[in-house]
């Protein structure tokens, strides 16, 4: 009762945001110009007239406002309209190279977990120990290494010096490897999945230390060990429970933000996932797909964010009630 | 233990010199941090004395043409467009910081200002602003402002700004400055939450000072230990960020900025490593310096958190 | 005072009645603490079925003590020699699987901090139900059916509910009631308690050592009771030990240590317990009125936003009172009772939603601030927290003169003025330009009152002032008040949830519950003869009546 209460609380304002966020994506990139007028402003001999009349053709001569509800009318049937250069219809161009970012993005996500999990408990559990000054000292390299500087350093020695793995692409053009498409794009991901992770468990590693030393510290931890549980089954019991509500809501922000931060990856190594696609529509300045892209992505990241919220109310009953 | 914390303050105490003093004096990350920030600094100030080339100097490529091994002439070597590495490296330096301090001079007082009014005023004026910079945090901010540089860099063509010097960059700037702000309007309005309702701010009540005597003297001295940490990240956070919009080719072309050196550069990874590598590594080890400073001042401005 | 030998000499008991025996027990602190030894040369005894009181103020090592016997000591503090023997068996070189088999099974221990101790993520059900988990005892049903019959047995209510209800939900007193169930589980043979009640309100302590009394009957446990608090000590009691900075300094039945103490510290510790008065305080009749409260209300609201339902609260429910010139009111409830939330209408920190507050002739009850600056300087308040109150970045001589200088008093009157309060307080010039920080609480709480000095107030609004001090610090700050009140005539409203402290330093009390006033009137009235069931209740609840209870301050039987 309480606890549908929270979550209906929770998808109304979801649905807000999400509203809020269109309009904000549609009005700063729509009101700076006109698509068509800046499209083909170094195509030489194009004149006043046929610019007008492309933007007609495409609706451009309406006001911004009724634009955009045209525009939501169009995304709430799901027509996202169709891209300017690959004369594709956007929606299922996102769907297919959407597929490929979350092919790198949610193997990444789940080693990151797993293992910042695993490394996060063992060093604050050895707090200022030898151990937990390495672990620590490797995430604070960790975190301020930029994603792409060790991208290109994972291909310059995987790729390039010892030859391991490929430098680029989801799959081989030519020969796969052992003749098997999944080999094949097993081989492929490596380094773009090494890289994703590397800064993820690094930030959760921390959050995991962090929060696994001032959960051991507080008094419930003490009187579970009064009662003499074992230092394992606190751990697990009562200790994990704790920290993975700041793990939870972290990840939550990585799934939403998985297709917002893989521009550069995707373009480090080439790597056909929407991210890249997002690259070029920009280069490109494909309207429908720039505005295609980005409200996916920013709908992903709310819808995102409200789950975690749901689900962390779910775990801690102290936040229904707010 | 219960007999030992007789004497937990709720606000760090004062430090002799500042909190930027016990950083350097208690913390080894904080010190290592410092000290690759000074040389980031040091190397924007006096960089360009250094070199006899001009930033956009390309006549090494007549001389030891593109992508050359080191030479007496030309130490790094030269790109692929045939600049001088280390020149550009040296430019590099103050671009990063132009943005990475420009930016959070924006976020920050945006930040202080917006999370300082929300904390102070609390109810209807807290709920709003904080729903508005909750937006701020949900919003693919990245993917935002990659749109929005290149529309613009477009837009202005013919029009007064297209002379501008450094438009793009400025562009960049301000992007980045207005959408960093809500963490430290958030942090900031957490902390003035929690030392409004500290006694000693009620006894400054009490003793009749106004409002903004006491968010400016009780306040906002107590809550700036864990602002400057945010902003330490932050100014970290936004240099990285102009080097990821400059790798994916939307920076500057007039300004010499590390992110592009990559882009221009990347390319060629395989027949000359030393022209992407040596721009990420500053990169590196700008954005580990003020992480490594800030790790150190969020010691220096919670030292039991540490020592327990 | 070899407290070993004395407890050789008092008591000549047989070694089977002995269950845990601590021999010269010696923890050490870390280097730079203030003293090198947590606990010095410890000898204690616990027997079969008695209820042995551990007492000492803060920084004594009672609590140290306490843990090394469960071995939950923090890794930085390390026993460096004695035994504490059990069973025939050396606590301190068990190993550590051993020991934990021992905890919760043989030997339970209940904390101070009912809430912080249980778990917020789990039910009541689970975590009492994980106890007999950790020692293999049972199956899923068997431990639900013994929770359930432990969760009554401590008296909770609806138990089939209580198991699956979460801690935040439960009173202070239940949430003690859970922990009490968890400790009993599996029948131990000693419970460590160490400062169950501190955190409860009066009433509920009053239940809570019942029902620890009640139970350490029926099973014949022994229980170690860890407190500073002389009135729970008499309560429970068999035999005290008092503690002082880390060394026992005196120890045997409660009626001696109570009524005949030996050693100097006992003796002064003793003396310091707040006791019941009902005697008049003398003089100051008829004197002017500088306060007066007339049907004052105060109403919280919560929530009433976007799908969730508006709260209302009724802090403060129509309260009136006079306070005259040099007299002193004080304000007694529990928590809850609206006590704080008055004293924080009278300094206008909070608007009151009806009602009128008469101070110097004006009702500044609905004033705007600006209108009611002029009349701040009238009435000031001291603060409960010596940590919190006063601003750790400025220097005390700007703490004192930043009032007055904001109201247009010149820098060098304010701080001679500051200087003049600094020695009234009992602090030396010196502290002018020193940090909060460098001053312990008992000197901070000194500087509080020296800062609502400064503006020569006609009320000082002192708000549990001296609740989170020791108890020999308490009996100072008291003594300064009457001091300082007998100096400036001021008039005092002391809230406070301590009916002791209230009855040794008021003129007038008035008992809130529910943020009404149940009854008000002289000391002697309330205390002695309440007319009004709560007061009554208050008042029987109150720890060690027996040995509180004097008309002159020397401690009686």
């Amino acid at each position: 009762m309480e606890t549908g209460r929270y979550i209906l609380r929770r998808l109304i304002y979801a649905a807000i945001m999400m509203l809020c966020t269109s309009a904000v994506i549609f009005f700063l990139i729509n009101s700076l110009g006109n698509p068509v007028e800046l499209m083909l402003a170094e195509t030489p001999g194009v004149s006043q007239e046929t610019v007008d009349l492309i933007s007609a053709q495409y609706g451009l001569d309406k006001p911004l406002i009724q634009r955009y509800f045209i525009w939501i009318g169009d995304l709430l049937r799901l027509d996202f309209g169709t891209s300017i250069t690959y004369n594709l219809p956007v929606g299922g161009m996102i769907w297919s190279w959407g597929l490929h970012s979350m092919q790198i993005q949610i193997p990444a996500i789940i080693l990151s977990v797993a293992v910042a999990i695993c490394a996060g408990t063992w060093a604050a559990r050895r707090q200022h120990s030898r151990q937990d000054f390495t672990v620590m000292g490797t995430v604070l390299l960790g975190q301020s290494m930029p994603a792409f500087f060790l991208g290109i350093i994972l291909i310059y020695i995987f790729s390039f010096v010892l030859g391991w793995f490929p430098s680029y692409g989801a799959i081989s053009t030519r020969r796969l490897l052992w003749g098997s498409a999944l080999f094949d794009g097993l081989w492929h991901m490596v380094l773009p999945v090494a890289m994703i992770s590397m800064f993820n468990i690094a930030t959760l590693t921390l959050l995991v230390r962090t929060n696994m030393i001032d959960t051991l510290r507080q008094d419930f931890i003490r009187t579970a060990r009064a009662s003499g549980l074992k230092e394992g089954e606190i751990i697990r019991r009562h200790a994990l429970r704790m920290v993975m509500l700041p793990v939870i809501t972290y990840v939550g922000l990585l799934l939403g933000l998985m297709l917002g931060t893989s521009p550069v990856t995707e373009t480090v190594f080439t790597w056909p996932g929407l991210g890249a696609l997002y690259v070029m529509a920009i280069q490109q300045l494909d309207y429908p797909l720039i505005m295609g892209i980005s409200i996916v992505i920013a709908v992903m990241l709310i819808l995102m964010t409200t789950l975690t919220d749901i689900l962390y109310a779910l775990i801690d009953p102290r936040v229904r009630l707010e | 233990m219960t007999s030992m914390n007789d004497s937990i303050d709720p606000v760090a105490r004062p430090a002799r010199f500042g909190l930027f003093g016990r950083c350097l004096r208690t913390s080894m990350t904080g010190r290592v941090g410092f000290g690759l920030v000074m040389f980031v600094v040091i190397v924007a100030i006096f960089g360009p004395l250094l070199t006899p080339y001009a930033p956009k100097d390309q006549s090494a490529m007549y001389a030891v043409g593109a992508n050359a091994r080191p030479s007496a002439d030309h130490w790094l070597g030269t790109d692929r467009l045939g600049y001088d590495i280390l020149t550009q490296l040296l430019y590099g330096a103050r671009t990063a910081l132009v943005v990475g301090l420009g930016a959070v001079l924006i976020s920050g007082c945006a930040g202080i200002l917006i999370g300082g009014i929300a904390g102070y005023r609390g109810g209807w004026t807290d709920e709003v602003l904080m729903r508005f910079a909750e937006f701020f945090l949900v919003v693919p901010i990245f993917i935002i402002i990659l749109a929005v540089v290149r529309v613009l860099s477009k837009a202005v063509t013919g029009t007064a700004f297209e002379t501008m010097p450094y438009f793009n960059l400025t562009v960049i700037i301000l992007m980045i400055g207005l959408f960093g702000w809500a963490p430290i309007a958030r942090m900031t309005r957490g902390e003035f939450l929690r030392i409004k309702t500290l006694e000693f701010v009620q006894a400054a009540r009490c003793g009749g000072q106004s409002g903004r005597q006491i968010v400016l003297s009780e306040i906002l001295p107590n809550a700036f230990p864990s602002i400057v940490v945010l902003i330490a990240l932050e100014i970290g956070g936004a240099i990285l960020a102009e080097a990821m919009i400059s790798f994916l080719g939307f920076g500057d072309p007039n300004a010499v900025s590390w992110g592009q050196m990559l882009y221009f550069n990347y390319q060629s990874l395989k027949i000359w490593p030393m022209a992407s590598l040596a721009p990420g590594f500053m990169i590196f080890i700008t954005v580990l310096g003020f992480n490594l400073l800030a790790d150190g001042l969020s010691d220096a401005a919670n030292p039991r958190a540490r020592r327990r | 005072m070899n407290a070993s030998a004395q407890i050789e000499r008092s008591d000549v008991i047989s070694t089977d009645d002995v269950i845990l025996a601590i021999e010269g027990l010696n923890v050490s602190l870390p280097a730079g603490m203030d003293r090198d030894h947590a606990v010095r040369d410890i000898s204690v005894e616990l027997r079969r079925g008695e209820i042995l009181c551990v007492i000492g103020e803060s920084g004594s090592g009672k609590s140290v003590m306490s843990n090394a016997v469960m071995g939950l000591l923090p890794p930085q503090l390390k026993p460096v020699a004695g035994r504490i023997v059990f069973d025939g068996r050396d606590l301190l070189t068990e190993p550590p699987e051993a020991l934990r088999d021992l905890r919760g099974r043989a030997i339970s221990m209940i904390f101070q901090d009912p809430l912080s101790a249980l778990n917020p993520l789990m039910t009541v059900g689970d975590q009492i139900a994980g106890v007999m988990r950790a020692h293999g005892v049972g199956t899923a049903q068997t431990r639900r059916a013994r929770a359930l019959e432990l969760v009554r047995e401590v008296g909770l209510p609806d138990p089939e509910l209580m198991l699956l209800q979460y801690p935040f939900r439960l009173s202070g007193g239940q949430r003690q009631r859970v922990m009490i169930a968890m400790a009993l589980a599996l029948e131990p043979q000693i419970l460590i308690a160490d400062e169950p009640t501190t955190a409860l309100d009066v009433t509920t302590q009053a239940q809570i050592l019942e029902l620890i009394r009640d139970i350490q009957r029926r099973k014949g446990m022994s229980v170690m009771f860890v407190t500073h608090d002389f009135g729970v000590v008499s309560e429970i009691a068999d035999r005290v030990l008092v503690m002082e900075k880390g060394h026992l300094v005196e120890a045997g039945t409660v009626q001696k240590v109570l009524t005949r103490p030996e050693h100097p510290y006992t003796q002064r510790l003793v003396a310091a317990v707040p006791r019941m008065r009902g005697d008049t305080r003398e003089g100051m009749q008829g004197t002017p009125v500088v306060l007066k409260v007339e049907n004052l209300r105060k109403v919280y609201r919560s929530g009433g936003g976007f799908l969730s339902k508006e709260r209302r609260v009724v802090a403060v429910d129509d309260v009136s009172f006079e306070l005259r010139k040099g007299r002193t009111l004080g304000v007694v409830g529990e928590s809850g009772s609206g006590k704080s939330s008055l004293g924080k209408l009278l300094m206008k920190l909070i608007d009151c939603d009806g009602g009128r507050i008469i101070l110097n002739g004006a009702d500044v009850a609905a004033m705007p601030e600006a209108a009611f600056r002029p009349y701040r300087k009238t009435i000031q308040m001291v603060f409960q927290d010596p940590f919190a109150s006063l601003n750790p970045r400025h220097t005390i001589g700007r703490i004192l003169t930043a009032g007055p200088v904001t109201y247009g008093e010149t820098p060098g009157v304010a701080r001679a003025a500051a200087r003049r309060y600094l020695d009234m307080v009992g602090l030396s010039a010196s502290a002018f330009d020193r940090y909060p920080h460098e001053f312990s609480g008992g000197q901070r709480q000194r500087i509080g009152i020296a800062r609502a000095l400064m503006f020569d107030p006609q009320v000082i609004v002192a708000d549990e002032a001296i609740s989170a001090l020791d108890v020999s610090i308490q009996a100072q700050i008291l003594k300064l008040f009457a001091d300082v009140q007998a100096e400036t005539k001021v008039g005092l409203v002391f809230i406070t949830h301590d009916l002791r402290v209230a009855s040794q330093i008021c003129d007038e009390v008035l008992v809130m519950h529910k943020g009404r006033v149940v009854e008000s009137g002289p000391p002697a009235q309330i205390f002695l003869s309440p007319g009004d069931d709560y007061t009554r209740r208050l008042v029987a609840a109150i720890p060690g009546a027996e040995i509180t209870l004097s008309h002159d301050g020397s401690p009686q039987p």
